[in-house]
């Protein structure tokens, strides 16, 4: 499926303002404004980028620990985020979620998500919504390496694939959970092998190049609307900072932080883009600097907001 | 009014509510061609078709997480959960996602689904069969927790659960299904959240859940004759508690005996009792005292489960010791 | 001592034709189990050393952990990085050890990076992929028996291989890459997920080789004209409307009718230009180069690809020597059938 030229511009901003986003809360989590844990997408923006560019807002998808690439990616505020990441009442969940919790319903995000492979059963069930109703829309399930040795995973596959539920699993092979690496965490370390168990047509893509990921979303997310069933896409990526901000991450050498860090998907696309001639300098100028602006702005605006009063602290438990 | 049993009054639940709202469906294991596997399902397969009586494979986090996701986006599942000792393999699901999404988005979602369940022992199905842990979801905020004892109750506070925008565990005792009772015919509901007494008296109020309450109500009635008046008060729905109810008989008999199948040691009894410790010192005469299974694993032969479960004679002594009789 | 090669790729198998397509899934433990037979055959055919390249799946290292084989099994000495570039490199350190043979598991594309590190050991290619036209499905127990054969010169060379022809793909005149069975002009602008299965974008077909029953492209070419792959032509086919329909396997369970406009049979040494900017080359099957007009792309018909162990050939030449059924003392045959022992 090809892509056009402005949908290209759309997913390479979408990039920059993640790694925009996430390079502010890196620096604002150090300076101690950040309360609590924040996991980074620094390095995977291809990934959730090349993925929802498929997506529309009536698509579900459900995140992970590593959220923020998705929910920007899905179209969430960053103002919202910022200030949900401060614990503000401005923030996308009031102060009550933090960085692992941020959802908008309203745009099919069903929340980042605290539990590795808590995921995947939600995203079959949003699946299963639509195909109930009748909607040709489909539910995208982000989850790591780690996630894919859950019970849970592999049950949401097989119910899917069962089913044939309108769902994609998209799996984010970062290597790494945790500490675990992947090699130390299963023998069969191509995820997308997996998949042959349920039936489930699979593909291995480079998660650091956005063409490679937006065509197989594509396909696989069309294969779903018309009601042929699920998918999993594994994407080969790498987280380049630790699990957690203050992760020193010595379980890694700086051979292959290196390496993977030459293969930064951001340079890569712009390089592309330039070659294409889809983007000139100026104007990478101009997004760069109309994104930063952006997350600046949220900055601002998180800092600003107000902190929840203590006797909201039992609101919201009950509709 | 009709007479059926506790099964049928909750297969009439179902049914009264998939015809009033297309969005209700019912997924779980053997509760399509089966009919459940307490036969509280049967028949809802062949009215309302495969995409509204979803059989699941064995796979309880897929389907309970499957119906969370559903209901947050838009569905109203009915899940069952064959035996609510099943929840142990797919606890995340409901505990960790279901309860708190609201909560964590800042009350921008709404989960409707119900998640029904057998508990209970009695008929010898030992320590993976058998259990109440209904205290395990009350300690749980984002859940409700309900407990009915007759087919009328079954029947009303499942209908109530269906059309309430939060994740509802509804626990039916399997020694109930078989029991009959009279139940309003068509649309019914009871309040969640709302006890009933089931038996007035003036001298000692008996709180009693599920199976637990026609045993306090054979045990009154053996009272009686001795001259001791116990009211019965049923709570249904253990969260929210109906802590006015509890609290205005209390105030009444002053003398307080709370009744479960659950394990004594941090069962719903401890709670129902500190509450009223709390709010109510002053009018009790009398130590609170609670009648519950001991602190061991459901048993599986005869004797031995017999001993485990709260029996009658059990409740009459414990009312019989806070009158001082 | 003699020395065979194996470069298993663990990233055949999984690309995004699973998904267009209808291509067979080939895990990873599939290629366990097929080094595991090749290590068996190679054992039994007297082989003791086997040089193979370090993958990210550890493919050779796990066939080793459920068999005992008096074989000295060792990685190519370089840094794996799980990239195509891996079999390119492990390619050229086996040459430069003087491997007799080297095995591959991969697709067309696996062998197009090897052929890209050595044309100069003979490759003996096991199919794991799909789409494939350069390597054979064939069992592992007798592929590794014939790279034995060839590596220990049990069997002549001249005998058990062929040398195949390739394409060239050249940039301003300058060899930039190669083609083992096509080079696909499409209108596309980007690699992306490498495969290339919409047969609409195609404008430019290249051969090297061309059977009517094979798949992909170039079976396109072979339903008009075959082509060996060993002889010393290719062809040339312009896509496109009012053009003579061709109804071919394009990809596995993908079965198009195209306009052929133009078919030319090319001698060795010609060269079709690239036309049309911006454009992608495919090269057997996946997207390799970019053409932004900028330069002139062209595609050469060359003699000189890998030499190639033909299995069924080389298992014809051993029997014609009674390689593995020597004759006993004294001339006389061995018996037609074997003995059982009885008790």
């Amino acid at each position: 499926m090809s892509i056009t030229r402005e949908k290209l511009v759309d997913a390479y901003t979408t990039m920059v303002k993640i790694r925009t986003f996430e390079e502010h809360a890196a620096q604002l989590f150090a300076e101690g404004k950040i309360p609590g844990f924040v996991h980074l997408y620094v390095g995977e923006e291809a990934v959730a980028a090349g993925v929802c560019a498929t997506l529309r807002d009536s698509d579900y998808i459900t995140s992970t620990h590593r959220g923020h690439g998705h929910l920007i990616s899905k179209g969430g505020d960053v103002k919202r985020m910022m200030a949900e990441l401060f614990g503000k009442r401005t923030g996308y969940c009031k102060g009550k979620g933090g960085s692992m919790h941020i959802a908008d319903m309203t745009l099919g995000i069903m929340g980042a998500n605290g539990i590795v492979g808590g995921g995947p059963p939600l995203a079959a069930g949003a699946g299963f919504a639509c195909k109930y109703l009748g909607r040709d829309d489909v539910a995208v399930c982000f989850f790591g390496d780690g996630a894919a040795n859950q019970g849970t995973t592999h049950e949401a596959m097989n119910l899917a694939s069962c089913w044939k539920l309108p769902v994609v699993f998209v799996n984010e092979n970062n290597r790494y959970g945790i500490s675990c690496s992947v090699d130390r965490a299963t023998c069969v370390t191509d995820i997308a092998d997996k998949a042959a168990a349920f039936d489930m047509p699979a593909v291995s893509v480079d998660g650091n190049d956005l063409m490679a990921v937006y065509e197989a979303a594509s396909e696989a997310v069309e294969r779903a609307r018309r009601g042929a069933g699920p998918t999993l896409i594994e994407c080969k990526t790498y987280r380049q900072r630790g699990h957690f901000e203050g992760d020193p991450a010595g379980y890694r050498s700086p051979e292959e932080v290196a390496e993977w860090k030459a293969k930064d998907p951001i340079p890569r696309l712009e390089k592309k883009l330039l070659e294409m001639g889809v983007l000139a300098e100026d104007r990478i100028r101009e997004i760069r600097a109309g994104v930063l602006a952006e997350v600046e702005e949220a900055v601002r605006f998180a800092e600003e907001s107000p902190l929840p009063d203590p006797s909201e602290v039992t609101e919201d438990v009950y509709a | 009014m009709a007479t059926m049993t506790f099964a049928d009054a909750l297969n009439d639940a179902h049914r009264i509510e998939m015809r009033r709202d297309p969005n209700v469906f019912v997924v779980g294991e053997d509760v399509g061609i089966y009919g459940g596997i307490f036969g509280v399902t049967k028949g809802l397969l062949e009215e309302f078709g495969e995409m509204r009586v979803r059989d699941t494979p064995i796979t309880e986090s897929a389907f309970v997480g499957c119906a969370v996701g559903a209901a947050a986006a838009g569905l109203r599942p009915v899940a069952e959960l064959m035996f609510v000792d099943f929840i142990g393999v797919c606890l995340d699901q409901i505990y960790n996602q279901g309860a708190k999404m609201r909560y964590m988005f800042g009350g921008k979602a709404r989960i409707p689904l119900v998640l029904r369940a057998s508990c209970g022992a009695g008929i010898g199905a030992a320590a993976q069969h058998s259990q109440c842990l209904e205290a395990w979801f009350m300690h749980v905020p984002g859940l409700k927790v309900v407990m009915p004892s007759t087919p009328a109750d079954a029947k009303g506070l499942l209908i109530s659960a269906i059309r309430d925008d939060n994740p509802v565990v509804f626990l039916e005792h399997k020694l109930l299904y078989a029991t009959e009772g009279e139940v309003p015919e068509g649309e019914c509901t009871v309040p969640l959240g709302k006890a009933d007494v089931k038996r007035k008296g003036e001298d000692v109020t008996v709180v009693a859940t599920a199976a637990m309450v026609p045993k306090a109500l054979a045990a009154a009635e053996t009272l009686a004759a001795e001259g001791i008046g116990v009211e019965v008060v049923d709570p249904r729905t253990l969260l929210p508690l109906d802590e006015e109810t509890i609290l205005a008989s209390v105030k009444k008999t002053h003398r307080l005996v709370v009744v479960h199948e659950a394990v004594k040691f941090a069962g719903p009894g401890g709670e129902i009792a500190a509450m009223v410790a709390e709010k109510a010192f002053d009018y009790l005469d009398a130590p609170i005292l609670r009648v519950a299974a001991p602190f061991s694993p459901v048993p599986f032969s005869p004797p031995l489960e017999q001993a485990f479960i709260p029996s009658e004679e059990r409740i009459a002594q414990a009312v019989r010791e806070v009158v001082g009789a | 001592m003699a020395l065979v090669g194996i470069i298993a790729n663990p990233a055949s198998g999984k690309d995004i034709r699973r998904l267009v397509a209808f291509g067979s899934v080939f895990d990873n433990q599939e290629k366990v189990r097929i080094v595991r037979r090749v290590l068996l055959g190679l054992a039994a055919m007297g082989m003791e050393r086997v040089c193979y390249m370090p993958d990210t799946y550890h493919i050779v290292e796990r066939a080793l952990r459920r068999i005992q084989v008096p074989l000295e099994v060792f990685p190519a000495d370089f840094r794996a990085r799980g990239e195509p570039s891996d079999s390119t490199e492990a390619a050229r350190v086996m040459e430069a050890l003087g491997t007799g043979c080297v095995v591959t598991l991969g697709g067309d594309g696996t062998n197009r990076v090897v052929a890209k590190g050595s044309c100069a050991v003979p490759v003996l290619p096991i199919s794991t992929g799909t789409n494939n036209v350069f390597p054979a499905m064939i069992e592992a127990t007798v592929a590794g028996l014939a790279a034995a054969l060839v590596a220990r010169g049990l069997v002549p060379e001249e005998e058990a291989t062929f040398r195949s022809t390739q394409l060239e793909v050249l940039r301003d005149g300058e060899p930039a890459d190669l083609a083992l069975v096509d080079a696909v002009v499409c209108d596309d602008v980007f690699l992306g997920s490498r495969a290339v299965w919409d047969i609409a974008k195609v404008r430019q077909i290249v051969l090297n080789r061309a059977a009517p029953g094979s798949i992909g492209f170039s079976s396109i070419g072979g339903l008009l004209h075959a082509v060996a792959p060993d002889a010393p032509e290719g062809l040339y086919l312009e896509l496109g409307p009012g053009g003579r329909p061709v109804t071919a396997p394009v990809a596995p369970g993908l079965i198009e009718t195209v306009g052929v406009t133009t078919l030319r049979v090319l001698g060795v040494g010609d060269r079709v230009e690239v036309r049309g900017a911006p454009a992608v080359v495919a090269l057997d099957g996946e997207r390799e180069v970019e053409v932004t007009g900028r330069e002139r792309v062209s595609i050469r018909l060359s003699p000189h690809g890998p030499r190639v162990v033909d299995v069924e050939r080389t298992m014809a030449a051993a029997a014609r020597r009674g390689v593995l059924a020597p004759r006993r003392r004294g001339g006389r045959p061995c018996p037609a059938t074997p003995n059982v022992p009885t008790s």
